[in-house]
């Protein structure tokens, strides 16, 4: 699946100023595409605008495949989105969470079953499966969260700092996972303050500062052309070093 | 309804498994939540017991219990002592007599002793009623011609007793409890009138055949509940009780059922679900329908208590109405009324703590309003049109049509038209809510 992002602007009800102005980007099948950028910057609005949860003011945001847009149904069945919060139903246990989530994603019964079964091998909660996650560490809870995204197998996934305030055995274990479905042909669009990480995993990044795109394409392009030695000088270079603490 | 209504064109989409699991999910969180599974289970049952048995004791207190009764009698005559047998035959009170006592001893022994009513009979009494007799004797002697003394007209002091009360003591128990006193010393007052008009007239036949006749009560008065039925139902604290607070526990589920839409709403699954191919319809319809249930079930818990264990227990068993068909739709529509009210508040409320304290405090109000506690027509004529507006008052018109009439369709064709209207504008602001967010 290919996604156009076209000329994209959004405000917030109530703001004077808008959160994304004039946002072009393309991703396409295979990308591991990083969103980058300081507080404020734009990267959750453009994460929320891409998944739907949000509307564009005004530009595009086209979704297709083998160059037929897709409808809102079949885009909503080809994605897989991941927030930043939790977002399951803690009162119950992993299994229980991917019967009802998979449910809503048409998934069978079976189809679920034997999925959820891999899905926990893999992410080292076979062994919880059965149990409340309101026990569970913020690790096991960020392995879940991810396995929820993924279980209908979607085309993108859209990962919002995915690795946020995990261990580092959980961090470096949803990094690994990450990269297996991306070799598997699941592109993957990613926000996050982890600079490391992120130069660990994507192939394209856009670098995002006061709603604009700075700068976007490989990192060694960008590097070259910026003359600097790794994504953190960039990031310094580009956006500067001023606080960028932000109110709620 | 309109949420039902909207729901039905996403039903085509929406295949059986979805809707199985979201039940399911609805299910296992309510099976999850322990306090407020608690709350609209185990808190009613509770609280119609406590209630009927408080109430049920109240009655008794008035009907059955013997009132006690501190008694003072320092009359010098007969009639203080006449009237004290007369209470005390009644077998409504229980006396105390301390002669020994003045009557500014009375309010030390209320104060300190926890007595809750005294009556002081002054050493004059007798000849206070003595005297008014003697002057409606005269009276009588003057109008029918006959010779009499014109200074027995002149009643120079009303005879009078003193009834000292706790004020902790309701103001129409005291007065009911004054009215029984002032009926038998009416009594006592007419038998020395007729005593007082046989001497004047010089009557040498006893008097007391009539004054049997006439201080005897010769009317009697047979109540009847109106009800259409022929069983014969009673109205007694059950009858009135179980329905009132099965329904105030229905419409507190908004404490559970409001803080759950809430939750769902401002975590993150709910912005996941916003990405799926899913409508938040189902959300909400799922929890419609497993809260529906809910209330049943209470409806149906609290109802069989009543039925089956008030009876063991001392107090009286609940009368099920015959009408099964009527009472499956008033149960229902209360049901579905109380379930919309909680989601209507679940779906405006921004946080949990909002939609507590709002809902709960909401359903007090909407209790008090509707007569849970106290019935409508004792209200003043404002308070009266104010709460045709809870929604708990026409639930509460139906079951008592039901429970204590016997009413038919007919009688509930007004009950049923509020709460399907009530639904349909909380259905209708469940909506424009969720339309307003872009959730549907």
């Amino acid at each position: 699946m290919d996604i156009g992002i076209h000329g994209v602007c959004y405000r917030y009800p109530n703001e004077v100023e808008d959160t994304l102005q004039n946002i072009n980007l393309r991703i396409e099948p295979g990308d591991i595409f990083g969103l980058l950028g300081p507080n404020g910057a734009g990267k959750t609005t453009l994460i929320s605008l891409l998944v739907g949860l949000i509307v564009p003011m005004e530009g595009i945001i086209a979704y297709s495949r083998d160059s037929q847009v897709l409808t809102t149904a079949a885009m909503r069945s080809s994605i897989g989105y991941v927030p930043q919060e939790y977002a399951f139903y803690p009162e119950l246990t992993p299994r229980q969470n991917f019967a009802y989530f998979g449910a809503m994603y048409n998934l069978s019964a079976s189809d679920i079953a034997q999925r959820s079964e891999e899905l926990m091998e893999v992410l080292g909660l076979a062994q919880v499966q059965d149990k409340r996650m309101s026990t569970f560490s913020g690790g096991m809870k960020r392995r879940v969260n991810l396995a929820i995204g993924i279980l209908h197998r979607p085309d993108v996934l859209f990962l919002d700092e995915p690795t946020v305030g995990v261990d580092v055995q959980s961090k470096y274990a949803i990094v690994r996972f990450l990269k297996g479905l991306n070799r598997n042909g699941m592109a993957i669009v990613y926000t996050s303050h982890h600079l490391a990480e992120a130069e660990e995993l994507c192939n394209r990044i856009a670098l995002l500062d006061h709603g604009k795109v700075i700068v976007q394409g490989t990192l060694s392009r960008l590097l070259a052309e910026h003359g600097q030695r790794d994504l953190q000088s960039l990031f310094l270079a580009l956006t500067g070093d001023a606080y960028r603490d932000q109110t709620l | 309804m309109l949420t039902a209504i909207k729901l039905c064109k996403h039903i085509r989409k929406v295949n059986i498994h979805k809707l199985t699991a979201s039940l399911k999910k609805e299910f296992l969180l309510l099976w999850s939540d322990k306090a407020g599974l608690s709350l609209m289970f185990a808190m009613p049952l509770l609280l119609v017991f406590v209630i009927t048995v408080i109430q049920d004791s109240a009655l008794k207190v008035a009907s059955e219990n013997r009132v006690a009764l501190l008694v003072a009698n320092h009359d010098r005559g007969s009639s203080g002592e006449v009237l004290l047998d007369k209470l005390q035959a009644s077998g409504l009170f229980e006396l105390s007599v301390q002669n020994e006592l003045e009557e500014r001893d009375l309010n030390g022994e209320l104060l300190s002793k926890g007595r809750l009513m005294a009556l002081y009979i002054p050493e004059t009494f007798t000849e206070g009623l003595e005297k008014s007799a003697r002057e409606v004797s005269t009276l009588m002697l003057r109008d029918l011609g006959m010779d009499y003394d014109p200074k027995a007209l002149v009643l120079p002091v009303k005879p009078s007793v003193s009834f000292y009360f706790d004020p902790v003591l309701q103001e129409n128990f005291t007065y009911s409890i004054q009215s029984i006193i002032r009926a038998y010393m009416t009594n006592v007052e007419t038998s020395l009138v007729i005593d007082r008009l046989y001497a004047d007239t010089e009557i040498e036949v006893s008097p007391d055949l009539l004054k049997e006749k006439m201080l005897s009560n010769r009317v009697s008065i047979n109540a009847f509940a109106a009800s259409r039925g022929k069983s014969g139902l009673q109205p007694n604290s059950t009858q009135h009780n179980v329905p009132a607070w099965t329904i105030f526990a229905m419409f507190f589920m908004v404490v559970s059922l409001g803080a759950n839409v809430v939750k769902e709403r401002i975590n993150g699954s709910f912005l996941r679900l916003k990405t799926m191919p899913t409508s938040f319809f189902l959300v909400i319809f799922s929890k419609m329908l497993v809260y529906v249930v809910v209330a049943v079930l209470q409806v149906a818990l609290i109802f069989s208590i009543g039925v089956y264990v008030f009876g063991r227990i001392g107090l009286h068993p609940l009368t099920i109405p015959a009408h099964y068909g009527a009472f499956a739709m008033v149960v229902l529509l209360s049901s579905l009324a109380a379930v919309s009210y909680a989601l209507l508040i679940g779906v405006f409320a921004k946080s949990n703590e909002q939609a507590n304290a709002f809902g709960a405090i909401s359903i007090v109000l909407f209790a008090a309003l509707g007569g849970i506690w106290v019935p409508t027509f004792v209200m003043p004529d404002f308070m009266q049109v104010i709460s045709k507006f809870s929604p708990l008052q026409w639930c509460l018109q139906g079951f008592y049509i039901l429970f204590l009439k016997e009413g038919s369709w007919d009688d509930l064709k007004w009950v049923i038209l509020y709460l399907l209207l009530f639904v349909g504008v909380c259905q209708l602001g469940i909506y424009l809510k969720l339309r307003a967010e872009k959730l549907v």
